[in-house]
């Protein structure tokens, strides 16, 4: 008799689904859907990597000043907690004791947020930010990377995070009320005319627009801001410059033309397996000529 | 030759000393690597400090438009005699030319110039260091920033979320207050808490008389208006009260007692007035579709109307009944059918039966008005009465239906609710369709006139078919049975292919006049129809 099995099955697989839908609907509210447009193959849940709540680590400084590495199942990237007691993006956090018993915190950071964490952890050899450097960051969007560049270079130095657009912005404005090192900008990356007067010069740009004409706006903003010897980052998405060429041949064009605006790239690094077809370009602008030549050899 | 250099301070004009210099381009960078050969290079020659922060956002404000403030046209005219201009931004070097006759100059000279001068700032200008300006540009930064992004004040739901948890203390210390002032008066005059049931009366009443020997003098017409049924039970109360005697002190007290609980409430209607108008300004959609107190409790409930935007309607119906909700979810119970939406007042005039499909669609509405208020740009509420009329609309409906069930409809027999004794919904209660025959009883259903009689009655699993179809309506089913019937329905039904569906269709139109259709037995009878073709 096929009828009464049938209809317990059924019964029994119909409220099994709503009771799966229930319990993701529950977890998912209680998580906030951060991982939406950025969201990679399957399950993206290694933000954490892999650390269970109360489990113990034990964390050391990096080759990078300013970053730390946990040492545990996998190595997490992490960075002093510069406000301690938050988070801005639901990041998990690590929280240490010294022997004078006081509690340092650290936030892990996402390498598969953050472009500037995936390139630490291929293995960059400078990135050229340091505690006490000022930074020029163009493409904030809601400030996940610029709080760990914030972290990084500390109370001393100072972050300038400049983004265009008004929703991304009201969330970076939120970050920066928290960080008195974070200075919002609200504005066209193209014009630094608009935002001179809230700019000194700078140590470092990092550019993070992905506009097709980002070599251009990465050369007004050196113009403007970078001090001469200073160094810049620059992520590039193949995909955005030109979509009909291979990845490594718009690299290759997007140096060349960094170069034409004294911008001279030493690293080019692939992201992968954080990033398909996005690279990072490391370099400085206007070395000067005495010290290439001594590096040259 | 002058430069003007803006700073988060304040303008600066700086009169360039050697202009032979300023030929080479190249190396004009190099002319600022220290800091005294910019002082070679450049001098300081005024400086317009900013009042304020306030100050400071105007003229930046204007400056980005493109045009130079006021404070700004007086500095160039008092110090730029004669002298062209270098400046950053080349429209307003032409504004600067047009309305002061001053010369502006823009190219990569400039430029240059304007770099070194930046990279030696702080030398240059003395009495600006670095600690001055950051927290000068920190906050001119985080003005411009509320400006670009036109924060308004008006529009913040924080206050909605701190006004309604301070609308609940209120009540909670208001309630707790008025006991207490029954309890410790109760002392002097008991009666009087039986007789005057409102805390706010009792209160007045206490004050006006004090010790209750005033009470038969006084008259109490202010506090209890024209009812003197309560006036005249409370003067012979008075008289014959069983209570002791309190001393003056102690009056006092409790008096200022009762002036506390007066003032509280008195400030607990003005912050209503302010949570009302609040509400209608910052959510006007969502106040027009559930009012001002539902919405608020909404916003808080959801931690801001941002946050609250977000949700789907379906969360919006069981906001506030999360305890029950996952608790149902655990046991695999029924769901709760609303949250805070409960108290909504198209909700509240919805019959018991009705109330879950009507606050399903106040939930889709209400979600919708969400979205409009915070995220759109209008500051009407259109959109919400507009909704509010569709819902009223659709209750209406909902109720119309059931009379109309209860009447008889005009299609002939009406729905019949089958008597079943296991039944545990349904306390409908108010409209209740009439019992009657149970027709699975009668084995021969086939046989009624709604046609293809003959092949229904011939197998023999197709009786227990029967026995379902005639339970058809869904209020009555228990749920497994139902989803068996279902299933294999469904199931058939996917195996049937194209021809078996045209059939059905057909045979739709030729019993359209009929009594009301049992789909179930449409789709067996395809099905038969083509089981019969098969074999």
């Amino acid at each position: 008799m096929r009828h009464p099995q049938r209809g317990r099955g059924g019964g029994g697989g119909g409220r099994g689904l709503a009771r799966g839908g229930g319990g993701s609907a529950g977890r998912g509210r209680g998580n906030g859907r951060g991982r939406g447009p950025g969201g990679v193959k399957g399950r993206e849940r290694e933000s954490d990597g892999g650390i269970i709540g109360g489990s113990k680590v034990l964390v050391m400084p990096h080759r990078h000043e300013g970053v730390f590495i946990a040492m545990n199942i996998k190595d997490v990237l992490l960075t002093k907690n510069l406000v301690p007691g938050e988070t801005v993006d639901n990041e998990k956090r690590i929280s240490v004791q010294n022997e004078d018993r006081t509690n340092v915190e650290y936030r892990v950071w996402n390498p598969h947020r953050s472009k500037l964490a995936a390139a630490i952890n291929n293995g960059i050899d400078n990135i050229w930010i340091k505690p006490g450097v000022k930074v020029l960051y163009l493409g904030a969007s809601s400030g996940t990377t610029v709080s760990h560049v914030s972290d990084i270079v500390g109370s001393e130095g100072c972050v300038y995070a400049v983004e265009h657009s008004h929703i991304s912005g009201k969330g970076l404005v939120t970050m920066a009320k928290k960080r008195t090192n974070v200075v919002p900008i609200i504005e066209d990356a193209r014009q630094p005319s608009k935002y001179r007067m809230l700019v000194g010069m700078v140590d470092v740009i990092i550019s993070d627009v992905n506009q097709p004409d980002q070599a251009k706006i990465l050369a007004h903003n050196a113009s403007y801001f970078l001090k001469p010897g200073g160094h810049f980052m620059i992520s590039i998405k193949a995909n955005t410059i030109d979509a009909t060429l291979a990845a490594e041949t718009v690299y290759q064009k997007e140096v060349e033309k960094l170069q034409m605006e004294e911008l001279r790239a030493s690293e080019l690094l692939p992201l992968e397996p954080y990033e398909k077809d996005h690279a990072c370009v490391f370099g400085g602008y206007r070395l000067p000529r005495k010290h290439k030549a001594a590096t040259a050899t | 030759m002058l430069v003007l250099f803006e700073t988060p301070a304040g303008f600066a004009l700086f009169k360039v000393l050697d202009e032979g210099k300023l030929a080479n381009v190249e190396d004009l960078g190099n002319e600022f690597a220290t800091a005294a050969s910019a002082r070679k290079m450049v001098k300081l020659k005024a400086f317009d400090k900013f009042d304020n922060t306030s100050d400071a956002l105007e003229a930046v404000a204007k400056l980005l438009e493109g045009t130079p403030s006021k404070g700004l046209r007086n500095f160039l005219k008092a110090n730029c005699k004669g002298e062209s201009l270098a400046v950053a931004d080349s429209k307003l070097g032409n504004i600067i030319k047009e309305k002061l006759k001053i010369d502006c100059v823009h190219n990569n000279a400039v430029m240059e110039l304007l770099r070194g001068v930046r990279s030696q700032l702080t030398e240059l200008i003395t009495g600006l260091g670095d600690t001055d300006l950051a927290p000068m540009s920190l906050g001119l930064s985080h003005s411009l920033a509320r400006y670009k992004l036109k924060f308004s004040s008006d529009k913040v739901d924080t206050m909605i979320i701190q006004a309604i948890g301070l609308l609940d203390d209120l009540d909670k210390e208001l309630n707790t207050y008025a006991m207490r002032v029954r309890e410790w008066y109760g002392w002097h005059f008991p009666e009087l808490a039986k007789i005057v049931s409102d805390n706010i009366l009792y209160a007045k009443a206490v004050k006006l008389m004090g010790d209750r020997i005033n009470a038969v003098k006084l008259d109490f017409t202010e506090i209890f208006g024209d009812d003197n049924d309560i006036e005249s039970n409370l003067k012979e109360a008075a008289v014959i009260s069983m209570g002791t005697e309190v001393s003056d002190l102690d009056l006092l007290h409790i008096r200022e007692l009762c002036d506390q609980v007066l003032s509280l409430a008195e400030y607990r209607a003005q912050l209503y007035d302010y949570l009302k108008s609040r509400m209608n300004t910052i959510a006007p959609n969502l106040t027009a579709l559930v009012g001002e107190l539902v919405g608020a409790r909404l916003i808080s409930h959801g931690g801001s109307l941002l946050n609250l935007a977000k949700q789907p309607g379906s969360t919006v119906q069981i906001l506030g009944a999360e305890k029950a909700l996952f608790r149902a979810l655990k046991t695999k119970h029924a769901t709760p059918k609303y949250g805070l939406i409960y108290h909504a007042s198209v909700v509240g005039q919805a019959a018991p039966k009705n109330k879950g499909k009507i606050s399903r669609s106040l939930a889709a509405k209400v979600a919708l008005a969400i979205r409009v208020d915070a995220l759109g740009d209008g500051q009407d509420n259109t959109m919400g009465v507009e909704n509010r009329l569709k819902l009223e609309t659709r209750l209406r409906q909902l109720e119309g239906k059931d009379l109309g069930r209860l009447s008889g409809s005009a299609k002939g027999k009406p729905k019949i609710e089958v008597y079943d004794k296991d039944k545990k919904k349904g306390s409908g209660g108010l409209i209740t369709p009439a019992k009657t025959y149970n027709t699975a009883a009668d084995s021969l259903l086939g046989q009624t006139p709604t046609a293809d009689s003959a092949e229904n009655s011939v197998k023999k699993d197709k009786k227990k078919k029967k026995k379902a179809d005639a339970e058809e309506e869904p209020k009555t089913e228990e749920p497994s049975k139902k989803k068996s019937k279902k299933k294999k329905t469904e199931v058939e039904e996917a195996e049937t292919e194209e021809p078996a569906k045209k059939e059905k269709r057909t045979k739709r139109k030729h019993e359209a006049v009929e009594e009301t259709e049992m789909p179930a037995k449409k789709k067996e009878k395809s099905e038969k129809k083509k089981k019969k073709s098969e074999a």
